[in-house]
């Protein structure tokens, strides 16, 4: 960075070697390497559990490490505690806000800092007027917006004299404005000494703020140095390479079925939690792809069209019928299932026995008594169709790999016999082999007739498998994409809106 | 070492310590292996069983009920205000089981409209339920320890009857036991009380009819705990507005000692019972050896602290191992 | 605004219902109207009050303690079996509160340390400690207390016992200590998030396991303040105490979430508690009313603040929501939604085309 000395003589503040890190049978770090020094911003990239937050919360003492050496300011510190990683003057700032929603602004940022309550209250005050962040400080923090949340989590570590700050994602919900008022803050820090971590995916800001990048893939460094030596596009192939992916995305493999089928589902000027205007139809045997960056509004769309969130204006018909004023269970009896994207949260019973799972959007269409043999017998026919990988039908769904679960899944919203499948992330976070098996049962359900609505934030799998591809922006509809008009560039063009960073996205 | 699976499951421990217990009582003192002491000593504590069977479902959909013990109260004393009003006693008896299970489904409405915890929700209900036994027990004059007594001979003869060789509160606690097994296990009521315990919001979107479940399992405890109040009056020939405040912590000591989880999502039937049979065997047999019944509560509430504990340890003895196996297993390589 | 400011401060709306009855009762008989009768409930509220205090702070941890019905009876019962052995009194009195805060200090550790549930674990020690309480005792009451013990409570004064008046410094030094202080605001952001507050450098176990001490070495208080009140202590002292401490703090505004609450509330709400009891005693109506008044004010409180949190909750979402809900603000931005996207779609035509 540019009125900074070379600092590669400086002692350095954090000294990562070799670090290991387990979650249950699963390695999350892979002998990272990582070094950071006084007025340094060193800039950490990678998909997602590619292992950075991991390896930020470690350096806070919230994770212990399981094998290799970290030391802060040269000391020994692998059995550092977030006590102790305070004492040593180190802030992490999440990704997640992890405030205390009860409490006020003030109490969340000055809790548990040492110093004079006014002292520190005026200087709170100023730095939010530097910042130019709109909040009071009596506010409660758990009725503030993600945005504000994300402020006020900067804040508690721009008031710490922190010697390594970490910023995990600091800039995702801000305003370019605050993006800069924050980068301002971040060179005055850097020019006291402090070294700070910056986590983000932007790009551009890494070019502007950082001295040296480091690139992350499956819990190793697979590229590290100044971001300058880097063209964008070694980058983004280090970040996003997938290994043995060409087989089976390569080209445009989705072939529209010469002729359309019956309508299956239409949605008429459809308004509701996050989206307005949203008019499309969607035929049997066709993938209709529904595009956007994260918060543009398509998850709200889908779960409005499923009957968890209320709509507000507009229509739906499912097989030429109207849906309104409805719950899940109408849905799924007019025939319209709904795979949800957090399948830990609002998918799966993970605690509970495969076979639970695989029936459960069908108890309500059997009778009282339990058929539990022909829920088994269903179950192992399911096993054989999606190739789920388990030991008994009886095993609890966590002890599942990531995509062993994503198949159960599936499974259970194909028990309930759709006509119209909503597919929300159907591939986040699971293996190349699964991901293929996926993309194939995907294709097949098409041709078998079944009209799919497919969400991702995958371009390359919306480009895929998708006929049609509807690109939300904001909340409202960006564009329709057709035939071979659907392209990654065009999709991250219209899901970006003008003057996106392009380099990003691609 | 492989243990059969059967025997890794926590029922069978239970059985176990059921008969451990027993025998180590009847080596003390071998009046305690008579079949007629260990058939009519469960006189004393299967009200609390009755209870804990329901209550079983409720903890496992994650909520909780403290107003039972009320409930068992305001059952009795609707019984006795109702006989002494001179209704006939069978009349007055399931007027009292309908109250009770009204008042349940007043805790589930009162839930679900407050969206508050259950387990503030109900003991605001249980301060209500009891103060009403208070109050209706106040008003027909039967203040003080005696309650309402002098019940037609019928009824109180109930406690004391005989079903195929078993006191009758017994056999209805082993054929409740069989009945609400069936139910959990085996019908898509119990199916929905696993799911919602599990994961409500995952239960929401597959449509589960959450509020339905919880009515019925709130329904189904209070009137457990109605039931039992009548099994009291019954056994004691009279009925008293504090009939339950004993019973409260016991019941929720045998539906967690029998493995059901308090945060909801798992737990048996056959546990709660095993555990309710464990806990007043408990009880019976350190009376016979000569410990007074207080200090025997103590040691209940001991063995559920030390197996709670234990339990504790042992999750996080195995999350050890796991991890320190998978650490060794990488150095290896 | 008066239901938004109520429910902010929950304290008031329990003040208010207090001087409800208050009125009730003047409109009765004028002559109970007055300052004396408020001193009468506060003599009879003591015990509540140094329950609600350690409620209020177990609860702010999002912890729970069933168990302090029966550290009251325990530490009772040790305070007068010592006085009756001929120890000093506050040599005695010393002793229950150690013991006291020992019960409390294992409640935490099986809570923190072992992440047992509160309720489970508590639940144990409810049964385990009041079977101390017996075996102790030998199941007969302890009578004869020193008359000096039992003076603690008489009034003295400015109508106030030497005990109230300790309750009453107690109150406002708890209140303001769990305001201000780093200490009592850890116990809120633990109850609050407890991941977050581990983040921040707090000593997450160690606050967890203070709070239930504390709480402890409260309920020991209550139990001596109990013996010295009634002048014998019977085996049951303290039994369902538990259950009016924690309604006492929810009345109060104390969440069992953890995270919300101070010891203002809970003590009006302590107040309420007794004071409903008091006023019955003195409208000469029976004392079976007081559980059936608690219970349904307790209900109707309980359920208005969760439809007004529900409202709440709406009225935010609706916010949040509101260009894309109300047709009126949908307008303008659809409007240039539209118009942003139009020459975007335009322009990828012709980059397309000249592909």
């Amino acid at each position: 960075m540019a009125g900074t000395s070379p600092t590669d003589q400086r002692a350095p503040l954090v000294e990562a070697r070799q670090i290991w890190k387990f979650f249950g049978s699963i390695a999350v770090l892979r002998g990272v390497d990582l070094t950071l020094r006084p007025g340094e911003v060193h800039a950490l990239l990678g998909g997602n559990g590619a292992g950075k937050s991991t390896l930020m919360k470690m350096i806070a003492g919230l994770h212990s490490l399981d094998r290799g050496e970290l030391l802060v300011c040269g000391e020994d510190a692998s059995a550092m505690t977030p006590v102790t990683a305070r004492q040593a003057g180190i802030h992490l700032v999440p990704q997640e806000p992890m405030l205390f929603p009860s409490l006020s602004v003030e109490e969340n940022v000055l809790m548990h800092v040492p110093g004079n309550r006014k002292e520190l209250r005026a200087r709170l005050e100023t730095m939010i007027g530097e910042i130019g962040a709109g909040m009071t400080l009596s506010t409660q923090a758990g009725q503030l917006e993600v945005a504000d949340q994300q402020m006020v989590e900067i804040l508690r570590g721009l008031i710490r004299d922190a010697r390594i700050l970490i910023l995990d994602e600091p800039t995702s919900a801000l305003t370019p404005r605050e993006v800069g008022k924050l980068f301002a803050r971040i060179r005055a820090l850097t020019a006291q000494g402090v070294g700070i971590f910056f986590i983000s995916h932007k790009l551009g800001e890494i070019r502007e703020i950082a001295d040296i990048v480091s690139i992350l893939r499956d819990g190793q460094v697979v590229l590290a140095g100044p971001p300058k030596s880097f063209t964008d596009a070694e980058i983004v192939a280090a970040m996003t390479h997938v290994e043995g992916r060409e087989d089976f995305t390569l080209g445009h493999a989705a072939v529209a079925p010469a002729e359309r089928g019956a309508e299956r589902l239409r949605v008429e000027g459809l308004a509701g939690e996050g989206f307005a205007d949203v008019t499309f139809s969607l035929h049997s045997g066709e993938i209709l792809g529904l595009a956007g960056v994260v918060g543009s509004g398509r998850t709200e769309l889908a779960e409005t069209i499923y009957g968890i969130r209320p709509a507000a204006r507009g229509r739906v018909f499912v097989e030429g019928k109207p849906l309104s004023g409805h719950g899940p269970r109408d849905s799924l009896d007019a025939g319209v299932v709904y795979l949800p994207e957090d399948r830990q949260v609002s998918g799966l019973f993970v605690n509970a026995p495969l076979v639970w799972n695989a029936s459960a959007l069908v108890l309500h269409r059997g009778r009282q008594w339990l058929p539990l043999a022909k829920e088994r017998a269903d179950f192992s026919e399911q096993i054989k169709l999606l190739g789920i990988v388990c030991g008994s039908s009886d095993q609890p769904v966590r002890t599942l790999s990531g995509g062993n679960q994503q198949k159960v899944l599936l499974a259970k919203c194909l028990a309930a016999g759709p006509r119209v499948l909503i597919l929300d992330e159907p591939t986040r976070g699971v293996d190349v082999a699964v991901r293929a098996d996926i993309y194939r049962l995907i294709d097949r359900l098409a041709a078998e007739g079944l009209a799919i609505l497919l969400i991702s934030s995958d371009h390359e799998e919306v480009e895929r498998l998708s006929h049609r591809v509807l690109v939300m922006n904001h909340g409202y509809p960006g564009g329709m994409l057709e035939g071979s008009d659907i392209t990654i560039n065009a999709i991250a063009r219209l899901s970006f809106g003008v003057g996106a960073n392009l380099d990003a996205a691609q | 070492m492989r243990l059969h699976p059967a025997l890794k499951r926590w029922e069978s421990v239970l059985a176990l310590l059921l008969v451990a217990e027993i025998l180590l009582f009847g080596a003390i003192n071998p009046v305690f292996l008579q079949p007629s002491m260990l058939l009519y000593a469960t006189s004393d504590f299967i009200h609390i069983g009755i209870t804990a069977l329901a209550l079983t479902l409720v903890i496992i959909t994650g909520g909780i009920d403290l107003s039972l013990g009320s409930v068992m109260g305001l059952s009795a004393i609707t019984l006795g205000i109702l006989w002494v009003d001179g209704v006939n006693i069978w009349v007055a008896a399931l007027a009292a089981l309908a109250v009770g299970t009204l008042s349940g489904v007043f805790n589930a409405v009162a839930i679900h409209l407050s969206k508050v915890n259950p387990l503030v929700i109900t003991l605001g209900t249980g301060f209500l339920y009891g103060g009403a036994a208070l109050v209706l027990s106040g008003l027909a004059g039967a203040t003080g320890y005696e309650g309402i007594s002098n019940f037609d001979p019928a009824f109180v003869n109930l406690a004391n009857l005989q079903v195929v060789g078993l006191p009758l509160p017994f056999a209805l606690f082993l054929a409740l036991t069989v009945g609400f097994m069936a139910l959990l296990h085996r019908t898509r009521f119990g199916r929905y009380v696993y799911l919602i315990g599990q994961n409500p919001r995952a239960a929401a979107y597959a449509g589960t009819p959450v509020f339905r479940t919880l009515v019925v399992a709130y329904a189904l405890t209070s009137l457990m705990a109605a039931l039992s109040g009548l099994i009291l009056a019954s056994y004691f020939g009279s009925a008293r507005s504090d009939f339950g405040t004993t019973a409260l912590m016991p019941a929720i000591t045998a539906v967690v000692l029998g493995g059901t989880s308090i945060y909801g999502g798992s737990g048996t039937i056959l546990g709660t019972a095993l555990a309710a049979l464990l806990v007043g065997y408990l009880q019976t047999g350190l009376q016979l050896v000569g410990v007074s019944s207080h200090v025997s509560s103590a040691l209940s509430g001991g063995l559920l602290v030390i197996v709670v504990a234990l339990r504790s340890l042992s999750e996080m003895g195995r999350v050890w191992f796991q991890h320190r196996r998978v650490l060794r297993n990488v150095a290896a390589e | 605004m008066i239901i938004r400011f109520l429910q902010r401060h929950r304290e008031a709306s329990v003040a208010l219902i207090i001087v409800f009855l208050f009125a009730i009762l003047g409109l009765v008989d004028r002559s109970y109207l007055s300052f004396d009768t408020v001193l009468l409930v506060y003599g009879n509220s003591l015990i509540l009050f140094v329950l609600a205090i350690g409620a209020t702070m177990v609860m702010a941890t999002h912890g729970l303690d069933v168990s302090v019905g029966s550290i009251m009876g325990l530490a009772a019962v040790v305070a007068g079996l010592l006085m009756n052995a001929g120890w000093g009194i506050p040599a005695a009195i010393g002793v229950a509160l150690l013991v006291g805060l020992v019960c409390g200090l294992f409640n935490g550790a099986l809570v923190s340390l072992l992440n047992v549930s509160a309720i489970v674990a508590t639940l144990g020690t409810l049964g385990l400690y009041r079977g101390l309480v017996h075996l102790l005792s030998g199941g007969a009451w302890i009578e004869g207390l020193p008359e000096n013990f039992k003076a603690l409570t008489k009034a003295g004064s400015l109508g106030l016992s030497p005990v109230a008046w300790l309750v009453l410094v107690l109150l406002i030094v708890a209140h303001l200590g769990l305001r201000y202080t780093a200490f009592g605001r850890s116990m809120f952001a633990v109850g609050d998030n407890r991941e977050g507050a581990r983040l921040i450098g707090i000593r997450v176990n160690e606050v967890q396991i203070a709070a239930y001490g504390l709480n402890g070495l409260l309920s020991a208080l209550a139990g001596v303040i109990f013996a010295s009140q009634i002048g014998f202590i019977p085996n049951t002292a303290g039994t369902g105490m538990e259950m009016r401490a924690i309604a006492s703090s929810v009345l109060g505004g104390v969440s069992l979430l953890g995270g919300t609450g101070t010891v203002l509330g809970a003590a009006l709400g302590a107040y309420f508690m007794t004071s409903i009891d008091s006023i019955l005693v003195l409208l000469r109506l029976e004392a079976y009313w007081n559980d059936i008044i608690a219970g349904a004010i307790l209900l109707v409180v309980l359920i208005t603040d969760g439809k007004i949190r529900e409202a709440v909750d709406r009225h935010l979402r609706y916010q949040k929501y509101r260009k894309f809900i109300d047709p009126q603000a949908a307008g303008q931005h659809a409007d240039a939604a539209k118009a942003a996207a139009r020459p975007l779609k335009t322009t990828l035509e012709t980059s397309e085309a000249r592909k």
